[in-house]
């Protein structure tokens, strides 16, 4: 109709060039394939540090990265080792067990049901790195237990994020740690939920964005996330660990044909080759090529496939 | 870059929250050495009016991110979360002369700090 105004489609423009958010909201989520070429980078540099880290893979589709590693944690023990009382305890004790024992369940409730005291001790920690396919981000599994096999209560656990994430974790608890059924091996894991994984990792990915650069998001995402729950990264793991090759989203492209054989240290051709040592070096300050023209396949060293089990 | 340089560099005022390191009168000149840390607000997290802090050497993460967030008036909701080169987040028992030795530049190590509602 002639009286009709025209719908604001030059002001539309403007407003989608002015404010890539479609391409920021996609590039702060990980696809399956980048999460694999990631870890697959990481296990690279664990081998050659002697770090711990290995792939399992599960019936040949979903795999994982594992590490067990001694850490302390704050665990709580039966004062059965007092006087008096040793004995009513230990029966107690012993009846708890025993009818835990019966349930066929860990007996990790036997210790947060008694008054008992809370101390440092190691613990046994094994930390699984699993893809999310309804977050789209990696999530972090892990185990507890004492010396002794038993496996540490969540409120245990819960005493034993570090420090440094403590208060924030009591505010509430339940956020940030609990326990779940493993989406693999249906075994019961805690779990650091990751609904607000994009949250503390969108600076990192935004400024990667404007810069031009890759980043290796399981690197990154474990450097946040492992410390809170006594895992260790090193730092050589933020410097010598590349980005997967750059696939952009728009366009995907088909995998390499030719896988290259797995080098012990894989670096991108545009930095400068640094062998892996134990000691940090400061990373190289080239830049990658920009992200509208991305490099073919052929020229960077390729992940080992993933039908390939590493090491 | 944010180099407001109306700001000179701070000295000791990271210091009263933390009476863990009472030891720099008499450790040996190394011990004593500070470096110069930027630190600078990612998102829609407060600026510091100071960004320049002189931090010694042996100061843990956690130590300045314990002093950012009592400087910001945090809540207990809210966690501060460090990125190095923006690309990682150094674990917050790592001492800061260390960070400083690999990724310092122009004599400072440049740090950008973002505040969370939420873990998880």
């Amino acid at each position: 109709m002639a009286g009709r105004p025209t719908p604001g489609c030059l002001s539309d423009l403007e407003m989608e060039s002015e404010e890539p958010t479609e391409v920021e909201m996609s590039s702060c989520f990980l696809d399956e394939e980048t999460f694999c070429q990631c870890c697959q980078l990481l296990l690279q540099h664990s081998h050659s540090l002697c770090d711990g880290w290995s792939w399992e893979q599960v019936k040949g589709s979903e795999g994982y990265l594992r590490k067990t590693a001694l850490g302390t944690g704050r665990t709580r023990c039966i004062l059965d080792q007092q006087g008096n009382s040793s004995d009513q305890h230990q029966e107690r004790t012993f009846s708890l067990s025993f009818h835990n024992d019966e349930d066929d369940e860990d007996d990790g409730a036997v210790c947060c049901i008694q008054e008992e005291s809370s101390s440092s001790s190691v613990v046994q920690y094994e930390y699984h790195i699993l893809y999310s396919c309804s977050y789209q981000t990696p999530v972090l599994y892990f185990r507890a237990s004492t010396l002794e096999g038993r496996s540490l209560c969540l409120e245990e656990v819960w005493d034993s994020v570090h420090p440094n994430y403590r208060q924030r974790l009591q505010h509430r608890p339940w956020d940030t740690i609990t326990q779940q059924e493993h989406p693999l091996l249906g075994q019961s894991f805690f779990v650091l939920h990751p609904c607000r994984t994009e949250e503390f990792m969108m600076p990192v990915l935004k400024a990667a964005l404007e810069e031009h650069r890759q980043v290796n998001y399981i690197v990154t995402w474990l450097s946040v996330v492992g410390p809170v729950v006594g895992l260790d990264v090193p730092l050589s793991y933020c410097t010598q660990v590349p980005e997967p090759p750059h696939t952009p989203s728009s366009s995907p492209q088909p995998p390499s044909s030719s896988p290259q054989p797995p080098s012990s240290s894989p670096q991108p051709p545009s930095s400068s080759p640094q062998p892996p040592s134990s000691s940090p070096q400061p990373p190289s300050s080239s830049p990658q090529p920009p992200s509208s023209s991305p490099q073919p396949p052929s020229s960077s060293p390729q992940p080992p496939a993933l039908g390939t089990k590493p090491g | 870059m944010s180099a407001n340089a109306e700001s000179p560099t701070e000295t000791q005022k990271d210091e009263p929250s933390t009476p863990q390191q009472p030891t720099e009168d008499s450790g040996t000149a190394d011990e004593k050495k500070k470096i110069d840390v930027l630190l600078k607000a990612v998102g829609d997290t407060p600026i510091m009016k100071t960004k320049k802090w002189s931090v010694e050497k042996g100061r843990t993460v956690q130590s300045l991110s314990q002093f950012i967030s009592r400087f910001l008036k945090m809540e207990a909701n809210e966690q501060l979360f460090i990125y190095v080169n923006q690309s990682f987040s150094p674990s917050p028992d790592q001492e800061v002369g260390v960070l400083f030795e690999c990724f310092g530049s122009d004599g400072k190590l440049v740090l950008h700090y973002c505040k969370s509602q939420a873990w998880g």
